[in-house]
């Protein structure tokens, strides 16, 4: 079975983000490998441990911050590193970025796609089955377990609305996963050496195959016209003290000036 | 040109859920045209609550193989409505089922995606968005250059107008193929009845103050006095005590309801990133220096063991 990962270089959420002028604070900000990414990387690595499949991974970006992502994603596991590094696709909305991986699948020819369901930084959820409907593959998103039925089938199981969807994929297919699928690895000492080393297939978008207006970098769909910063919540009022009299006074000024009861 | 909006009706359990009445007040409310796509099976009681919801068309794909949610065969039922209607701009409410099908829909119609709308305007004949991004760290201004925007809409973005009604005009679409790749084989229920966080009107939640199946069930009792959705921090999920699906924060649920109770949550960023956007906080820790005080509205400090039970006494008396 071979897998390619589909894996997205982001802002680190656990930093502090600052707007100032419309605009996000560039300064102090690390680029991470997005979590939910993480969970496809060690879904991938995973299945190469139990079912002898072959992975790749794919990133789309320049610069040492993508680099470090992909080999994070050799130090987990991975075998095969491709960076599509193109400014062009700087800008790119998710349509752009499905369209740059359905000429990597294609070139590829692979069983598997696995993605995180959504990028940290857009939180838009849509490239992963934006490409499966671009490559007319079948597609779970949101998937908790992924189990193989045989070299044609997996069993997914995908948190829906009503509850947990037993859903049965025929590969190829696309997956986009959860968090909660499993745990990411941490790197271990051995695997960070070995990942300094490992060769990625660095390719621009001519190199790749189409140009810039095919997968639509030329004409955006959108434009982001503006960052704000989001109305900081303000600490209201603290009680401390008789726990039967704070109580009483707290539900007695929910009930009154906050009328939620 | 009046612009056209087609909203796909939220149906769970056969009832009609509060988003579709919201999205399409909405979508009066900026002047536009509405029509909404229900899809499901025996759907004939819900047909009236469509007009009455707010549309002037109703799109209904009505089919036995539409039981069960499938992605594919959702998106081409949207997907006929659409290429009937003609619409500008396509709405889903915010669940699992909006979000796994509204980017098929987009990516059929080239149409510009967006997820996690707060609110749509039209400026000068082009529609502007504002939604948050980085984990609601900030939030975006987006002007729509593309002739189609699909959307999904954050859970309570939107306010139903009272009585809006429309009229009853319905089209039956053609069912769809079933999904031959993605075939779905059954759905294991959550608990009979589960309030779903994202349009609870008050949700209580337990972190890790609760400490064990105890404390959990001493809340989940508050819960139920409240009608209220039950909801968890990530340590309680780590920890076994909760599902993932009860997660509220970065990498689970957002929740914006009237009331959020948090009941021994420390008040994690990640966790915070999740409820922030809640009407009234109220938070019950017995650390006084929680950051989770730093947003609640009324913070009540002390054992929780002790606080529940007079709060649920309280609470009762208050309502009767």
């Amino acid at each position: 079975m071979k897998i390619l990962t589909t894996v997205k270089t982001v802002v680190d959420v656990e930093l502090n983000i600052h707007v100032d002028n419309g605009a996000i604070v560039e300064k102090g900000l690390q680029y991470v490998m997005n979590a939910w990414d993480e969970s496809a990387v060690e879904t991938a690595v995973r299945l190469k441990e139990t079912n002898g499949a072959e992975t790749t991974l794919v990133s789309i970006g320049g610069g040492e911050d993508t680099d470090k992502v992909i080999r994070r994603g050799f130090a987990m596991g991975i075998e095969n590193g491709i960076q599509i590094d193109d400014p062009g696709l700087a800008q790119g909305d998710s349509s752009v970025l499905a369209k740059v991986l359905q000429k990597v699948y294609e070139k590829g020819g692979y069983d598997l796609v696995i993605t995180g369901k959504q990028a940290q930084d857009t939180d838009n959820g849509q490239t992963g089955i934006m490409l499966a409907e671009y490559l007319g593959l079948p597609c779970v998103s949101n998937a908790v377990a992924i189990e193989v039925i045989d070299e044609r089938h997996v069993k997914v199981s995908r948190l829906g609305d009503t509850g947990t969807e037993i859903i049965e994929l025929a590969l190829p297919a696309v997956i986009t996963v959860d968090v909660s699928i499993n745990e990411p690895r941490l790197p271990q000492m051995r695997g960070i050496m070995m990942a300094k080393k490992k060769g990625i297939e660095v390719m621009d978008l001519a190199s790749l195959g189409p140009s810039l207006e095919e997968v639509g970098a030329r004409t955006p769909k959108s434009k982001i016209v503006e960052f704000i910063a989001p109305e900081m919540r303000k600490a209201g009022r603290k009680f401390e003290g008789d726990a039967s009299e704070i109580t009483a006074q707290v539900v007695a000024l929910l009930a009154g000036d906050a009328r939620v009861f | 040109m009046t612009t056209k909006v087609l909203v796909v009706a939220d149906i769970k359990h056969g009832k009609l859920k509060s988003s579709t009445p919201e999205l399409l007040s909405k979508a009066r409310a900026i002047g536009a045209e509405t029509a909404v796509v229900a899809i499901g099976s025996h759907m004939e009681s819900l047909i009236p609550r469509l007009a009455d919801a707010g549309a002037d068309t109703q799109y209904v794909a009505d089919d036995p193989g539409l039981e069960l949610f499938s992605a594919g065969p959702w998106a081409s039922c949207v997907a006929e409505a659409a290429g009937r209607f003609a619409p500008d701009m396509i709405w889903f409410g915010f669940s699992e089922s909006g979000k796994a099908v509204a980017p098929r829909v987009a990516a059929r119609l080239d149409a510009a995606c967006a997820t996690d709308i707060t609110d749509v305007k039209l400026e000068d004949g082009r529609v502007e968005i504002t939604r948050p991004a980085i984990t609601n760290k900030v939030i975006q201004r987006v002007q729509v250059n593309a002739a189609k925007l699909v959307a999904v809409v954050r859970a309570g973005a939107f306010e139903a107008t009272q009585g809006i009604g429309g009229t009853q005009n319905v089209v039956m679409l053609s069912p769809p193929a079933p999904d031959a790749g993605a075939v779905i084989k059954e759905i294991v229920s959550d608990a009979g009845g589960e309030i779903d966080l994202a349009d609870a009107g008050i949700v209580v939640s337990v972190g890790r103050g609760v400490k064990d199946q105890a404390g959990v069930a001493l809340a989940k009792q508050l819960a139920d006095d409240l009608t209220a959705g039950f909801g968890s921090s990530r340590a309680m999920v780590d920890a076994g005590f909760m599902p993932h699906s009860k997660q509220v924060g970065q990498t689970g649920k957002i929740v914006a309801p009237n009331l959020y109770i948090a009941i021994g949550i420390s008040g994690a960023i990640q966790h915070l990133a999740g409820m922030k956007g809640s009407k009234v906080i109220l938070a019950v820790n017995k650390d006084p220096e929680a950051p989770i005080f730093s947003v609640a509205d009324y913070g009540i400090v002390g054992d929780l063991f002790e606080v529940v039970p007079i709060l649920r006494e309280e609470i009762k008396k208050i309502r009767s």
